[in-house]
């Protein structure tokens, strides 16, 4: 199965051709680039380093968040896009997930992303059998919470990744011997994604398929705040 | 004979998700607009972060639609077109992403369009563009008059200081009750109230075709407060009539005077604000009072607001000379001409 895969959920881009866990082409890019200028000529060179065309492609993985509102939107723009003109299946895997594939074995993995003022996208995965195990579902949470939520957990075995200097300083004051894997030790890496998305159910409904980003807008947040309320079925945007 | 060009454009700039198939730039087989008005009403205006949301979720449903109602294949089309500025950089970015996404796939030219340029020949849906013609381009965004002297050849002339008109409305609107976009109500009052308050005409007097609405619109503001405060009872529709008024002498004083520096045989009004009924008849009004022989050119309203299908049009001149992007086309949020 050929794969393209391709992450810009956050500063780093990566873009990849796998072929059954064979990479043909692989590109990244830590520099802070504007992914909406390089993702399609990234995603053209790959193909052209795998001597492939597009239309060769089985199949079609992203990191779908959370991350960046922007840069994950930016991914999942083209994926969606790609899979649906081209008639391919689409498989979305969380961006945290995917940061989770950098770990140990034997651990439970603690993929992060500093989401500022102390809060955290944060979700545990346990790795069995070089299988990533969703333990505690990806989520918004303040670091208080979350370094509370992970005491059932022995600290030996924690393996936080994608900490930046301010999250490993909360980490390290709770649990100061858990492995922890620095924001610039651990690129999302998309030959990664790709075996991810090998085994993983391909998306049933192309047309529905959106970011997660595991936070409401503040509009919509401050509107629900209010007292406002929807059923949930309302349409918010109409053909006309 | 020539064969036919179909363009698939895509237009995401602000709060409508839109993707159409054009013929030739002048036949719309397909104009898919989907709007997001019901989900910024929550909040009274425009939420970028909302609006880029929603675009994701339609953008894939709308190509789909847009080749359906055509009844094309990917095989039919000779190009894809985007708008890529002005507009909200977040919003813009779904449709420069879709569009440079199905380009590549499918192996077919990119053409990168001005959204303002699109709502001026959406003008091209109705009639033969006879060159030069002059555009009264008003919006929610935008404010000028633009001389158009060739195919794709644009010179602002005049343009908005501070606000633009659309902008004033939706302000007004508030203080009105209104909810965003304020726009055709406000016009409904218009009719049926009258100019009693005398609001400022700003800059008529001013030698250049430049616009200013903010004077106005703090002006009606304050007759608002003042009356709120001495606890007088206004006629909302007299208010919604004068504020109108004061809008339709600006724009009507700076466009004959551009006109008259000017001459021409075409006047094109575009934007969400060439909707309104009280612009379209004054300006009629005034062409008629000065018996010159121009032609009034509104676009039908499905056109006045954003929309691919003008984005189609103005892409077809592109097309034709050659003017083509890559795929590193960036947004640009503040493009002008």
């Amino acid at each position: 199965m050929k794969i393209l895969a391709f992450d810009t959920s956050n500063k780093p881009l990566s873009v990849a051709v796998v072929e059954d866990g064979k990479v043909l082409a692989h590109v990244e890019s830590s520099e802070n680039k504007t992914h909406s200028v390089t993702l399609l000529p990234d995603i053209q060179d790959s193909l052209a380093d795998a001597s492939l065309s597009v239309n060769d492609i089985d199949r079609i993985a992203v990191a779908d968040g959370p991350g960046s509102y922007t840069g994950v939107r930016i991914a999942v723009t083209v994926a969606k896009t790609l899979a649906f003109t081209l008639d391919k299946p689409l498989v979305g895997i969380s961006s945290l997930k995917l940061l989770a594939a950098d770990g140990g074995d034997d651990r439970f993995l603690v993929p992060l992303m500093d989401a500022r003022n102390d809060n955290a996208y944060a979700g545990v995965y346990s790795n069995e059998h070089e299988r990533l195990v969703n333990v505690v579902e990806d989520q918004h949470i303040t670091m208080t919470k979350l370094l509370e939520l992970l005491q059932d957990y022995d600290e030996d075995q924690l393996e936080f990744i994608n900490a930046t200097q301010k999250l490993t300083d909360l980490i390290r004051e709770k649990y100061p011997h858990a492995k922890i894997i620095s924001d610039e030790d651990s690129l999302p890496d998309a030959t990664k994604l790709a075996k991810l998305a090998e085994h993983a159910e391909p998306v049933k409904d192309i047309d529905s398929f959106v970011p997660t980003y595991l936070r409401l807008t503040q509009a919509e947040h401050d509107w629900y705040a209010k007292g406002h309320k929807d059923d949930g079925n309302i349409s918010y945007v109409e053909e006309v | 004979m020539k064969k036919d060009t179909l363009i698939m454009s895509f237009e995401s700039s602000c709060d409508e998700t839109s993707v159409a198939i054009i013929k030739n730039g002048k036949e719309i087989l397909s104009n898919i607009i989907a709007t997001q008005i019901k989900s910024h009403q929550r909040f009274g205006g425009v939420v970028p972060e909302v609006a880029s949301r929603h675009h994701v979720e339609e953008i894939t449903r709308c190509i789909e639609l847009a080749m359906d109602e055509a009844a094309v294949t990917y095989d039919d089309i000779d190009a894809v077109a985007v708008t890529y500025g002005p507009g909200l950089v977040g919003s813009l970015l779904i449709g420069i992403m879709a569009a440079k996404t199905v380009a590549f796939a499918h192996n077919l030219p990119l053409i990168k369009v001005n959204h303002l340029a699109g709502h001026i020949y959406s003008a091209n849906f109705v009639t033969d563009l006879q060159y030069p013609f002059m555009a009264l381009l008003v919006s929610g965004g935008h404010t000028e008059l633009v001389l158009v002297t060739a195919p794709g050849e644009f010179h602002t002339l005049g343009d908005t200081r501070d606000d633009a008109v659309g902008e004033a409305y939706d302000k007004i609107g508030r203080v009105l009750g209104i909810n965003y976009p304020a726009g055709k109500q406000v016009d409904q009052m218009a009719a049926v109230g009258n100019d009693v308050f005398n609001f400022p005409r700003a800059m008529v007097q001013e030698d250049n075709l430049d616009f200013s609405f903010s004077g106005l619109k703090s002006a009606f503001i304050n007759r608002v407060h003042h009356a709120d405060q001495v606890h007088e009872d206004l006629s909302k529709d007299d208010l919604a009539a004068s504020f109108q008024g004061a809008v339709l002498d600006i724009l009507s004083n700076k466009t004959f005077r551009a006109l008259k520096q000017h001459p021409v045989s075409q006047l094109v009004v575009a934007g969400g604000v060439a909707a309104n009924q009280g612009l379209r008849k004054r300006l009629k009004e005034e062409i008629e009072k000065r018996n010159m022989d121009m032609e009034l050119v509104f676009p039908p309203l499905r056109l006045c607001g954003d929309n691919a299908a003008m984005i189609g049009a103005i892409a077809q001149i592109q097309y034709e000379k050659g003017d083509f992007a890559d795929l590193s086309l960036n947004s640009d949020p503040s493009l002008d001409f």
